[in-house]
């Protein structure tokens, strides 16, 4: 991780932290090794590594109804597994819930298997009437807070997505 | 044992216990048993996910127990969950696994390999060692209240083997909540169990 990179990764968890976020549960993408061990590393979270995506979804959701701030952290594929989970728990219940992506398959991502989450996944949040943020600078790294408050005031969940140069620090 | 019957049991020996309740027959099974309105939390829309929200609940609020049902159906969709909560070790979760080795809530489909599933082996294997299982009511009731009061050294799950609902029992009532007043219900009984705030504004 370069020091653009790391710099990234810690002002995301300062984010978080600014928004009281105590249980973060995660999913890795290769894209987000490095936000995932400085949470880890960073003694204001509770970093709970999971099973699958879906597991964040319902630990998260748990968190919410014994009010401890929560986020979920995943790639685009992992995402595209959480329909369910999110339209059942989160919908049904007006709970909030906050998750991090990663924005795939768009211009700069080299893994050919990807293509799925490019033409996809931001039309699946579109067809769930899922609102999120596309974080591409680290100036739009308050899009965080902003995020994150707006899934408690609506009661509803929100995604930011990361994406590549974001994260490896090539902005 | 007859599923009805195990939750008439549990019911009993409850004390302050917040439940949450799983896909499957257990929301039915519990309501029937209890019609509790305020500490639990009918977690119908919820395949296999039941013990995780029920973890991050118990995470959040250290002060309360929570008894977290899950039906062996919704087990077999993601067993692993017993990793995660192996390795959160929560000494305030109990989670109940109720086993009749069908689909309780889809009319008693099959289940996968429903005769060999040894859910007690499996959670063992994942380092689980507070593991327990009850297949008789006289036990269940004999034995229940010191599996749960010895619940101080970490997570404990419980396999209840029952028969699968009758016909009768399928037509049992649902909880009948619409999703946010469940939320609102359970969630200020929280707030005033445990002096918290959820919703961002206390009554």
């Amino acid at each position: 991780m370069n020091d653009k990179a790391s710099d990234v990764a810690k002002r995301v968890a300062d984010e978080l932290a600014s928004c009281d976020v105590k249980i973060v549960a995660s999913l890795p993408d290769n894209w987000l090794v490095g936000v995932i061990k400085t949470i880890e590393r960073d003694e204001r979270f509770i970093h709970v590594p999971v099973n699958r995506e879906e597991s964040a979804i319902g630990l998260c959701s748990g968190a919410y109804m014994g009010a401890m701030g929560s986020a979920a952290l995943m790639g685009a594929s992992g995402f595209m597994t959480v329909i369910y989970a999110i339209t059942k728990i989160n919908y049904t219940y007006e709970i909030p819930l906050f998750l991090m992506l990663t924005l795939r398959g768009v211009g700069g991502d080299h893994h050919k298997h990807h293509i799925s989450n490019g033409l996809y996944l931001r039309p699946v949040l579109d067809a769930i009437n899922m609102p999120y943020q596309v974080i591409d600078d680290p100036s739009n790294i308050g899009f965080i807070s902003r995020s994150y408050h707006h899934t408690r005031t609506f009661s509803r969940p929100m995604a930011v997505l990361f994406t590549r140069d974001l994260l490896r620090g090539h902005g | 044992m007859k599923y009805l019957d195990a939750f008439r049991t549990l019911a009993k020996h409850r004390k302050d216990e917040i439940v949450v309740t799983s896909a499957g027959n257990s929301s039915q099974a519990w309501w029937a048993a209890t019609r509790d309105t305020e500490a639990t939390f009918y977690l119908d829309a919820s395949m296999s996910l039941s013990t995780m929200f029920s973890s991050g609940l118990a995470l959040a609020r250290p002060d309360l127990k929570i008894w977290a049902f899950m039906g062996d159906g919704a087990f077999c969709m993601n067993p692993g969950t017993l990793m995660v909560e192996r390795q959160m070790n929560l000494p305030n979760l109990t989670h109940i696994l109720v086993s009749n080795r069908v689909y309780g809530a889809t009319s008693n489909a099959g289940l996968p390999n429903f005769k060999d599933n040894d859910y007690p082996a499996i959670a063992r294997s994942m380092g689980l060692e507070r593991v327990f299982e009850f297949s008789n009511i006289d036990a269940l009731e004999q034995e229940f209240a010191s599996v749960t009061a010895g619940n101080n050294s970490g997570h404990t799950f419980l396999v209840l083997e029952v028969e699968p609902f009758s016909d009768a029992e399928q037509k049992l009532e649902q909880p009948p909540f619409d999703g946010p007043e469940l939320k609102f219900r359970f969630g200020r009984h929280i707030e005033k169990r445990s002096d918290c705030d959820i919703f961002g504004y206390r009554l």
